[in-house]
């Protein structure tokens, strides 16, 4: 006979294997430490980047008036801000990154924690089925 | 109205029924939308613009994640602002890189966003998609419909002054590049609707989340209006064109939408809200609980006359008399082929339990 709340469950775990597991079986892989600081660095790298291109097209788009009277100390502030600038994005997206991967690491672990319980259900199921 | 729940009701069935194929639709007309607006504006590489390419584009992009339509976009892009001027191409490049690491490297699950609101900027109603996303998505949604805004404004200039950018010397090139990035990014006009879209999508996610009555219906109106109202200001106070008219119909028709919205994923009975009172050890609760509203779609019977069960039940009556009488004369293979049929659909249905459900 046909078993509901087996074909239920299966049909949950087949989902689940067909969307998600393999990212949040790479993610549980790790320790939630490490998982959230490999990708706060990348995070970081990526950051300098992004501010680096942004500087850049900001420097292209006001060349002249950049250049107009230039002088050391002018110089100096200039980089004392764009330094200042890339501080304070850095420490925002640090931040924001560190919480952003430990919340992620938290759920792959909770789906791959339930996954396992599911399979441990169904192979319940499934003696019970052959006694 | 109840005329309208019953259509909501039968296309929630609808969808239920064929979401797989509804959704590869979608896929398709989003697709052939995006990279059709985008050949007929700033078709600049032939090849690349034609029908065909669209169409192959859109077919392709239907059978894979929203994602890769979003970068399939964005390639296309790329190569027909190469075709007219590498400057622009290589700054467009360089802002959709920025778009990339400062948002959708965490997001791009919400890519499609993009897309979205660039086809409604380009089909003329943009405030349908603040109003929308408000009832429907996130604040976090407030990132990509930004950057579809400026997207769409990116191109929007590229065509508008394509000619001034075809410079073919070094010191041109550099002479537009700077031009290419102070305008495009100095564009009153695409800042005023940036703020419209962004302030509209707050304020409607922020009325919609509140429990007074009619909230979905408030935030429509009030986040529709203040983006009309926006859009008006900025147009005197900043001294750009942008269209009364065609912000205002783009209102009426964003506050249509977001009342189509709430009928089909929220309809619920205000008359009929109950408020609650209880507490336990450790909270005080004030509920207030408002009824659905539901309908029953009323179920069409349909008589099916089985062409293939009479035969079958045709030869079964001939297999009593054919038997008796004219042994031989009927084909003996094809009717216990028919007759092992029905033995096989007997058992299945009675290990699957559906004589019984039938018979109860």
């Amino acid at each position: 006979m046909l078993d509901k709340k087996r074909i239920r469950l299966m049909t949950k775990m087949a989902i689940y294997e067909k969307n998600n597991i393999n990212e949040d079986l790479k993610i549980s892989s790790y320790y939630k430490k490490d998982y959230s600081s490999l990708n706060t660095l990348i995070t970081v790298l990526w950051i300098t980047i992004g501010y680096g291109i942004a500087a850049a097209l900001y420097a292209v788009c006001n060349l002249e008036k950049i250049l107009a009277e230039l002088t050391i100390s002018k110089l100096i502030f200039l980089g004392g801000v764009a330094v200042g600038g890339y501080l304070v994005l850095l420490i925002i997206y640090v931040i924001c990154a560190g919480s952003f991967y430990k919340a992620r690491h938290n759920k792959a672990k909770q789906r791959v924690k339930k996954y396992y319980r599911d399979l441990a259900r169904l192979e319940k199921m499934e003696t019970k089925e052959k006694e | 109205m109840s005329t309208l729940l019953v259509w909501r009701e039968q296309i929630q069935r609808f969808y239920a029924g064929y979401s797989t194929y509804i959704r590869k639709v979608l896929r398709l007309i989003l697709g052939l939308l995006v990279f059709g607006l985008i050949n007929a504006n700033v078709g600049y590489m032939k090849a690349a613009s034609s029908m065909v390419c669209t169409i192959g584009l859109s077919v392709v992009c239907a059978f894979f994640p929203l994602i890769i339509m979003v970068m399939a976009a964005t390639a296309l892009l790329l190569l027909h602002f190469y075709t007219l001027s590498l400057p622009i191409a290589l700054v467009s490049g360089m802002l959709f890189l920025l778009m990339y690491i400062f948002y959708f490297r965490f997001s791009p699950g919400k890519a499609w966003l993009v897309l979205l609101t660039m086809v409604a900027f380009a089909l003329k109603i943009p405030l349908v998609i603040p109003v929308a996303v408000g009832l429907l998505g996130t604040p976090v949604c407030v990132v990509p419909a930004a950057c579809g805004t400026f997207s769409y404004y990116m191109i929007h200039f590229v065509k508008g002054s394509s000619s001034t950018f075809k410079a073919e010397d070094a010191a041109g090139l550099v002479e537009s590049l700077m031009t290419f990035m102070k305008q495009a990014v100095a564009n009153k006009e695409m800042w005023i609707m940036v703020a419209a879209v962004s302030i509209c999508l707050l304020l409607v996610y922020g009325i919609r989340t509140r429990s007074m009555d009619h909230a979905w219906k408030v935030a429509s109106v009030v986040g529709a209006i203040l983006a009309v109202v926006i859009g008006a200001v900025g147009n005197g106070v900043l001294d750009v064109h942008i269209s009364l008219s065609s912000l205002i119909s783009g209102g009426v028709l964003a506050i249509v939408t977001g009342l189509l919205l709430e009928l089909l994923f929220l309809s619920v009975d205000y008359s009929r809200t109950e408020h609650l009172e209880f507490e336990d050890d450790e909270y005080h609760y004030y509920v207030k609980a408002v009824p659905k509203i539901g309908v029953t779609v009323p179920e069409k019977s349909v008589k099916h006359i089985n062409e293939r069960q009479s035969r079958a039940g045709n030869s079964r009556n001939g297999e009593v008399s054919g038997r008796a009488r004219h042994e031989g004369q009927v084909n003996c293979s094809e009717r216990s082929k028919s007759a092992d049929e029905i033995l096989l659909t007997r058992s299945l249905n009675k290990e699957l339990g559906l004589d019984r459900k039938g018979g109860h």
